[in-house]
């Protein structure tokens, strides 16, 4: 009996030896076995590219859906951790997570009940805005006694902070009205002020108020602005005006010992935190430090920012794991509408392997060309991102999350073309002639 | 036994197969399809094979392409035992050394006339710059220059069943295997398919083995072999 299976396997030379001795086309076999095998190998990549693009409104569902998968893969990549900044800032607003207070500790160790003053240095406040992860640092002196402004209707008292330029952004504070002063007016030592809503509501019956004038401690400040904004609840009745001012012309303010340090994400926060102390260990050894950082709020921000981060990936890898299993099922429905054809080709001679670089090609170029697509779509999805957060891409980011799009897409397409294309190759060419 | 070429020494056939048999498995039962079939086939040779629907035409001609295999008997090419080349070596001798035409849905969908006669040289490692002649002066055997760019779906029955005949010739085989060649033409055009077959086995080179119903076809042939219930018979 002479089945396949039985049978031997013969040296290549001895078949070789049969087709130009005996068979008589010498000139095509010898120029047929002199070639390396690499034209063909393009050749049927050629075949398979052409395939796909003639049946691509067959595949158009899956082309989709790996290049969304692409594109939203390559957003995320690119323009992440721009978005974790904003909603970093936005989560912040709720409860400004990423702001710590450092406090310095008066000393009471050799004079009783009485503290000795402590104050922050200016290398001190240079090294902390120099500590990874902080994005901005605010240094405050607060008037011990209540300030006090003169008016028609009599005298009224609230507590005063004198702020640098940079007060306003760490804490997420905003106007309600008319603006904040900046460092410019801080360098300048101006006569400027900001008032808490609701000591405006007190004083002058409206937040209306910028550009007028309000005695503070007998000297005359304008204006600037009101300050609103969530998280000023504590500040609502408070009275702002820049620190050097208000160290020139306040009696008995403080001296900066206390600072808000913002950090760039939520992830920042503890590093920052116990890089604050080793700061404070190298440049004010002697000084005892509290670092006030609100824990459960940040907990509950990185656990909201977790779930989104999750969400989105999962979408991603959904979408992608659709396309390859749109590449599978397309795959195998194309072996099987396609079976008389792979019965024909192999009856004119295609090998197994031939049929394999055919179809497994066709699957490669379907999920590359999607690839391709979604990177096109990425683009501009990372353009048109950017324009709303207004911060440029970053290129390497951008090009990293090409190439591994890339490699994604070919593992896809490999792996999701595989079975189907292996199915393809080891058919029987009498049944898949005969195949209806 | 039914080898007509008496006049020749079997050893210097071209095809020769000698106590073929094949047997299906249905079930627990073994059904027998070809019976002990004998036969050669020499170079210039058109030879028809003729028989009633399920006598094993179709099987024979499927073995001989090495598309089956038997269940027993032998099957040698120029004196070489092909049945016990691997699958991969059948594939290799086939492209090369065999053509085929079948009776319908002969051509690759969603392809041109000249990109289906360019497969079977692919896959013949026929270097680039060498097909486009071989295409064009098999597509002119059939008289179908003029159709070389078109889409084939958009050919008539005829131009694709020539179309079909020339992708058979085009890599020059040595043996051709046509199964009901006319089968889906008009007498006209079947007459013309037949006389490029003719015309091209004439070269004493070649050898074809023609599977069919009709006697007309069947009178192009030096030889015509009758198949009974799986055995040769006249």
């Amino acid at each position: 009996m002479l089945g396949h299976e039985n049978r031997t396997l013969r040296p290549f030379a001895r078949y070789q030896g049969l087709l130009c001795a005996g068979i008589g086309c010498p000139g095509l076999v010898a120029a047929s076995l002199s070639m390396a095998g690499c034209d063909k190998f393009f050749d049927l990549l050629r075949v398979s590219l052409r395939q796909v693009v003639r049946q691509r409104r067959r595949y158009a569902g899956v082309i989709l859906a790996i290049s969304l998968g692409t594109c939203g893969f390559i957003l995320v990549l690119t323009v992440g951790q721009d978005v974790k900044h904003n909603l970093n800032r936005d989560l912040d607003l709720l409860g400004g997570s990423t702001r710590m207070r450092v406090n310095l500790e008066g000393d009471y160790t050799n004079r009783g009940l009485i503290p000795q003053p402590r104050w922050f240095r200016e290398p001190t406040l240079d090294a902390l805005r120099r500590i990874p992860g902080v994005r901005s640092i605010s240094a405050v002196a607060l008037k011990g006694s209540m300030a006090v402004a003169t008016l028609k209707a009599g005298e009224q008292y609230f507590r005063l902070l004198g702020v640098d330029g940079a007060f306003w952004e760490v804490n997420s504070f905003i106007a309600t009205s008319g603006g904040f002063f900046g460092e410019d007016e801080v360098h300048r030592r101006e006569r400027v002020c900001v008032l808490g809503r609701q000591l405006a509501q007190q004083i002058f019956g409206t937040q209306d108020i910028a550009g007028r004038l309000l005695p503070i401690d007998g000297e005359l400040y304008v204006i600037a602005g009101v300050l609103g904004g969530t998280g000023i609840a504590e500040r609502a009745d408070y009275a702002f005006i820049p620190l050097t001012t208000a160290q020139d012309r306040i009696r008995g303010l403080s001296l900066v010992d206390c600072v808000y340090v913002r950090c760039q994400t939520w992830d920042d926060v503890g590093p920052v935190a116990a890089a604050i102390s080793k700061v404070m260990d190298t440049f004010q050894p002697s000084d005892r430090v509290r670092v006030d950082v609100a824990w459960e709020q940040l907990k509950r921000v990185q656990r909201i920012a977790w779930w989104m981060q999750t969400f989105i990936y999962l979408s991603i890898v959904a979408t992608l794991v659709l396309g390859g299993m749109g590449i599978w099922n397309g795959m195998m429905a194309a072996v099987q509408a396609r079976t008389r054809e792979i019965g024909l080709k192999k009856a004119i001679g295609a090998e197994d392997r031939d049929i394999l670089i055919q179809f497994l090609g066709e699957a490669w170029f379907l999920s590359f060309g999607s690839a391709l697509l979604g990177i096109i779509l990425g683009r501009g999805a990372v353009q048109l991102v950017s324009h709303i957060l207004n911060s440029p891409p970053s290129e390497d980011l951008f090009v990293l999350s090409v190439a591994l799009s890339i490699v994604l897409s070919m593992i896809l397409g490999v792996g999701a073309g595989f079975t189907p294309s292996t199915i393809a190759s080891r058919m029987e060419v009498v049944s898949a002639l005969r195949y209806e | 036994m039914n080898d007509t070429g008496a006049a020749r020494s079997p050893d210097e056939a071209l095809v020769r197969v000698a106590g073929l048999t094949k047997e299906y498995r249905t079930g627990e039962a073994f059904v027998p399809v070809l019976r002990g079939v004998d036969l050669s086939v020499f170079h210039g040779e058109m030879v028809a094979i003729m028989g009633a629907s399920g006598s094993g035409k179709s099987t024979l001609l499927f073995i001989l392409g090495l598309f089956l295999a038997p269940t027993a008997g032998t099957y040698t090419v120029l004196g070489e035992d092909v049945l016990k080349l691997d699958r991969t070596t059948q594939a290799k001798i086939r492209r090369r050394f065999v053509g085929f035409v079948f009776q319908s849905c002969n051509l690759i969908e969603n392809s041109t006339v000249y990109e289906n006669l360019e497969l079977p040289l692919i896959y013949a490692d026929v270097k680039r710059r060498d097909r486009h002649a071989m295409i064009e002066d098999a597509l002119a055997r059939v008289n179908l220059s003029h159709r070389m760019h078109h889409p084939s779906n958009l050919l008539s029955g005829g131009e694709q069943q020539r179309v079909a005949v020339a992708r058979a010739l085009v890599n020059s085989p040595r043996l051709i295997l046509a199964d009901e060649p006319t089968g889906q033409l008009d007498r006209k055009h079947g007459q013309i398919v037949m006389d490029y077959f003719r015309h091209f086995v004439a070269d004493r080179t070649t050898a074809m083995i023609i599977v069919t119903h009709d006697p007309e076809v069947a009178s192009y042939c030096s030889k015509v072999y009758r198949l009974d219930d799986g055995a040769i018979v006249s």
